[in-house]
Formats: C-alpha cells, sequence, structure tokens
C-alpha cells in the first residue's frame, strides 16, 4: 500500500486502512476473484520510503471476504435483462449470461413492453427482476469483472421467485 | 453367470453383456433374494468402467428388445459426454462460449455491444435469428428502420458555439416556446434541437418498423439522445447503435443489425456512411439549426436559430418522408406477390422512387461536369430519362445559365428550363416538385 505523506502524522494507521479499503475493495483477481469487503488487518509492516518520490510503500496483511463463481456451481441471481439471444443475470458482481441454447425448449421467448421467456401453458415467467437458480458453465476473470455463462437446462433450475406476485 | 472383465470385443461379448443386462434387471426385481441383488450390483458397477469401451463398438442397437432399449439409452448417455465437445459456439460473453462456456479467444463474429457489454455472436447464429426475427416481424407486418441522429432528427450544437444571436436560446430550454424539443445538456456542454414534426414521426413510423438508432457519435452522446426522443424507452431499448459498435471505422453496416437486409430502410443525411448499403437509403435533407452547423457545411446564410425560425412541422421533411415511408409499408405488405419472406424492400423503395420523375426527359446543360454524374444517376433513380442530344420528346432542359444554345432552344419550344435543384428538390421530397420555382433568371433580355 502506498502512502502520500501528507498522510503522515497521528491518522497514519486509519489512513491507510481507509485507503486500503478503497483501493481493493470492489476489484478482482484471478486467483481469489472479487473482493466483497475487507474484514479485518492482520498486520501492517514496516514502511519502505520510495527514492526520487516521498511516498512510502506499507506490507499489509488482511483478511477479506472473496466471491468467486466455479464451474458447476449452482447460483442464484436476479435478472437484468431479456432479450431474444437468452437473458442476463446478476449474483452480485458478476454478469452471468444464459443463453437461448440452455433455456427449456418449452419456454418461449415473448417481445412487447416486458420481454420474457414463457411455458407454453404460462405457469412459468422469467422477465426482469425475477430471480433464478442457475447452474454456472464456464467462468473468466478480467481486470475488473467476472463473466459467466450459466444454464436453466437441467433439473431444480429455473425461477425461484415470480417479481408480479411478490 | 460370471462376467469376464476382459472379454474380446466382438458381437459373442455382446451378446453375453446383453444377457447379463438382462440378469440384473430380473435380479433387481421385488422376488429375488437380496444377496444376489446385493452380488449383481457390484458386478454391474465394477464393469461400469468397461462398459463403455464395449459400448462405442456396439452402436448399431439390435432390434426394440428391452435389452436394445437399455443398451440405446447407455449409448445415448455416452453420446451426449461427446457432445459438448462438438459445440457449434454461436456466440461469447466476455470470451466463453454461450453454449458449453470453454473459454474462445478466436476473433470471428461480430460484436454487439449495444445490446449488452461483452457479448459477440458468431455468423451462424446471426443469421439464425435474424431468420426468426423476420418471421415473428412479417407476421406483424413490421419492416426494420435504422435511424440517423444528427441532421435527420436533430441537430445539437457544442455549447461555446452559439454564436451571439443564439445566445437567447439558453434561457428557452424550459418554455413553452421549445414545446420539448430544445434541450441544454450541461453535462456534456451540449444543446440538441429536436427536428420538428419528430415525436409524431416516431409514434407513427414505430406502427410500421422495429426502430433502430444509428449515429457516429459515441455512446453516452447516443444514449442520451435515445432518452431525449424516447423517454419511456418504448422504441429503442437496447437498439441504439454507435460508432463504438460499428465494425468499421467511418462506415455504417447492417451487420450489426438483427434484421434481413431485404427488410431494412435507412433514413440518413450522409449517403458516403453506407456506402454497402445505397440501395437502402432514402437520403434526408440536413436540419441546420444551429449556426455552427450551417457553418460545418459551408453555409453562409443564417442559421433557423438566428433568424428564430423553424422548419415547417406538418410540410416539413419528416412529414414528407413519413409518407413515403407508410407508401413503402403498403406496397411491401399489401401490393407484392409471393411469399413475405422472398419480398425485398430495396426493390419496393427503387419502384417508388422511379415513379417520381417518370416521363421526364432531360436534358443538360452547362452543368459543373464533377457534378454532372451524380446528378445523371440520381435522376434515372427518379425515373426520367437523361439524353445528350436534343430531340423533340425533351420535356425539360436543365441548366445553369439561361443563354446556353439548349436553354435558349428550350425556350422557343416551350419546354421547361430548370435549375439542377429540381431534381434535388425532387430527390428529396420524393415528389415532382413544381417547375416554376426553379426557373432560370435570364441573363440576357430574350426576343
Amino acid at each position: 500500500m502506498q502512502l502520500h505523506p501528507r498522510y503522515f502524522g497521528r491518522n497514519l494507521r486509519d489512513n491507510l486502512v481507509s485507503k486500503l479499503m478503497k483501493d481493493v475493495e470492489g476489484t478482482c483477481s484471478g486467483r481469489h476473484g472479487f473482493v466483497v469487503a475487507v474484514t479485518g488487518i492482520e498486520n501492517i509492516g514496516k514502511g519502505l520510503i520510495r527514492d526520487g518520490t516521498g511516498f512510502v510503500t506499507f506490507p499489509v496483511k488482511y483478511q477479506c471476504v472473496v466471491f468467486r463463481p466455479f464451474k458447476g456451481e449452482i447460483l442464484e441471481a436476479v435478472v437484468t435483462m431479456v432479450n431474444k439471444m437468452g437473458f442476463f443475470a446478476e449474483a452480485g458482481p458478476v454478469q452471468i449470461f444464459v443463453s437461448n441454447h440452455l433455456i427449456p425448449d418449452d419456454m418461449e421467448f415473448q417481445s412487447g413492453d416486458m420481454p420474457n421467456y414463457t411455458t407454453s401453458d404460462g405457469s412459468v415467467k422469467i422477465q426482469k427482476d425475477s430471480e433464478v437458480r442457475l447452474k454456472i458453465i464456464g467462468t473468466r476473470v478480467d481486470a475488473t469483472e467476472i463473466f459467466c455463462i450459466g444454464t436453466i437446462k437441467d433439473d431444480f433450475l429455473g425461477v425461484i421467485n415470480d417479481p408480479t406476485t411478490v | 453367470m460370471s462376467v469376464v472383465t476382459d472379454s474380446p470385443v466382438h458381437s459373442s461379448g455382446s451378446d453375453d453383456f446383453i444377457d447379463y443386462l438382462n440378469e440384473a434387471l430380473d435380479a433387481s426385481s421385488p422376488n429375488s433374494s437380496s444377496d444376489e441383488e446385493a452380488e449383481n450390483q457390484d458386478e454391474f458397477e465394477d464393469l461400469s468402467r468397461n462398459k463403455r469401451r464395449k459400448l462405442e463398438s456396439t452402436e448399431e442397437t439390435e432390434g426394440s428388445t428391452s435389452e436394445g432399449i437399455v443398451e440405446q439409452k447407455l449409448v445415448v448417455a455416452e453420446s451426449s459426454v461427446v457432445k459438448v465437445d462438438g459445440c457449434t459456439h454461436p456466440g461469447t460473453f466476455g470470451k466463453l462460449c454461450i453454449s458449453c462456456g470453454e473459454i474462445l479467444d478466436g476473433e470471428s463474429g461480430v460484436t454487439f455491444g449495444y445490446i449488452h457489454k461483452g457479448l459477440r455472436l458468431h455468423e451462424e447464429e446471426i443469421s439464425r435469428l435474424r431468420n426468426t426475427e423476420m418471421n415473428t416481424f412479417l407476421f406483424s407486418k413490421k419492416l426494420f428502420l435504422v435511424l440517423d441522429l444528427d441532421h435527420t432528427l436533430l441537430n445539437t450544437t457544442i455549447l461555446g458555439q452559439l454564436s451571439s444571436e443564439e445566445l437567447h436560446l439558453l434561457n428557452e430550454t424550459d418554455s413553452l416556446e421549445a414545446k420539448g424539443s430544445l434541450f441544454k445538456l450541461e453535462h456534456m456542454h451540449m444543446m440538441t434541437k429536436l427536428r420538428p414534426f419528430v415525436r409524431t414521426f416516431l409514434k407513427e413510423a414505430s406502427a410500421m418498423f422495429e426502430m433502430y438508432i444509428y449515429t457516429m457519435g459515441d455512446r453516452p452522446y447516443a444514449l442520451e439522445m435515445a432518452k431525449l426522443l424516447d423517454p419511456q424507452g418504448e422504441y429503442f431499448n437496447a437498439k441504439v447503435i454507435s460508432r463504438d459498435d460499428g465494425t468499421q471505422k467511418h462506415q455504417k453496416g447492417l451487420d450489426v443489425v438483427l434484421g434481413r437486409d431485404s427488410a431494412v430502410l435507412i433514413l440518413d443525411d450522409t449517403e458516403h456512411a453506407w456506402m454497402k448499403h445505397k440501395n437502402n437509403l432514402i437520403l434526408m435533407e440536413r436540419y441546420h439549426f444551429f449556426a455552427s452547423s450551417c457553418r460545418q457545411f459551408g453555409f453562409n446564410c443564417k442559421s433557423l436559430a438566428e433568424t428564430k425560425s423553424d422548419e415547417n412541422e406538418t410540410d416539413g421533411a419528416l412529414a414528407k418522408i413519413l409518407e413515403v415511408l407508410k407508401q413503402v409499408h403498403c406496397t411491401f405488405f399489401e401490393k407484392l406477390q409471393g411469399d413475405l419472406v422472398d419480398r425485398d424492400v430495396r426493390q419496393v423503395l427503387s419502384s417508388v422512387r422511379g415513379e417520381i420523375l417518370s416521363g421526364c426527359v432531360i436534358i443538360f446543360s452547362r452543368i459543373n461536369h464533377l457534378a454532372l454524374p451524380t446528378l445523371k444517376r440520381i435522376a434515372e433513380q427518379l425515373g426520367a430519362t437523361c439524353l445528350t442530344e436534343l430531340d423533340p420528346t425533351v420535356t425539360h432542359v436543365v441548366a445553369t445559365d439561361a443563354g446556353t444554345e439548349k436553354a435558349r432552344w428550350a425556350v422557343k419550344e416551350k419546354k421547361c428550363l430548370v435549375h439542377p435543384r429540381w431534381i434535388e428538390a425532387a430527390n428529396y421530397f420524393w415528389e415532382k416538385q413544381p417547375e416554376e420555382n426553379f426557373f432560370i433568371k435570364k441573363t440576357t433580355t430574350q426576343s
């Protein structure tokens, strides 16, 4: 953690901790996934002054909650957009796309004001803000985001909650 | 019956296996003793590893006996495992195949970032979607319309470029006079004026067309303008294409539009942006409300804002083009013969266009030789016949000077002598214009 000299003083540790939280929360790494929140600081090491500038680098050990979806994992997500190619859902910071190839064949796309996927008898409907249970079949982590592909074609997957009845 | 784990893999082996399965199935019936069942169950499980190897060689299922069906089910289970590797990869989301989840690094296909960030579709999937779209829309009698923003539906200027005579507009954005057509966008330092009649135009066109916005502006600008034109999000939801979404620099294309070329009409003021789709294009007369826009195109006259006037609402360009769109739509759905999917809107467009000046026989005189080929092409598209030699069938002489030999011949023979702008006006207004408005002033007195 690099700190500017203006922060040195009695609040150094607090400044360091708040800077850490600001910089790290919301970022993503390939190994650990998405950092949701910092829960505790384990240790702050001795600061090293950089040559040339007045910045000081502190090695900080901290604990945090991370979120990483895995292939094969079953997740619950909220639908954000429905179109003829499938629907997009999000589970926290993760964007999941379920293509219409992976939506059961008995669900058809209906366009209109509130585009949705509905079964032929109208009993099950997937539209914006519906909650669905889906299975992740592929993930990719990039610098700031995690992309996933999901499916609802297996047993026990699909709509959990109908937003119109809630 | 003992089952040898490494029995040779040929038909006799499969017969043994069928018998074994048969036994296993019988064993699981309620009459058998539990010991026997357990024993068979274990052997069954032991064999599961070798099952696959044997199955691969006995692909041909044997008739419709129960053993055959069981074998068939196992074969199907095997082949569904194989299917994942044979995925057609219809598209990617964040570089993951949307069908099997594999990471694909290839660059094939077209990016559809305007629908959702990270979405990319490959050719086959795009054609499949286009075809299914076609059927849905033709069924509901809708074609596709791609609309340009700048100078077609609205005019935007940067706040810093307002001329001194236009500064009064800064106070007018909320007044009744603006009637919801003048907007100031502080965060972008811009001011936008919507073209008169645009709201009615959008409402009526939406009943006949599925509309897209395609602009050469960047995405934030495009989305802001879409919000102004369509506050309820009913026309352009997820159909706003900006220059960041196009596949080629400085060119617009229909490859990012999910509609077949034969059912798309384009409304734009710039012809050279649509080099590949000229036949789908309806050229719009440019809307210059602000002085900066006039200056950009080299006009030295006062802008509409400076003279505190505006294009006529019911008689302006948008109203006229709406009539043309209605005509094309009606011809496409009512008058064309044949299957809906085989009809081509481009043919309808060129036939409607060809009626405007049909029957006119034109001769050109003293036209700038750089402009002549374009003018001739436009006239021919409008249905006129262009001759190079004087002839009794000539009906119009198009010239810039009344003193030429052809011009004097026209006056003598009582033919119409008009300025080239008569042809351009016909092109923009989709209607033959009265020739009296385009007579050339005589430079010499006639005897």
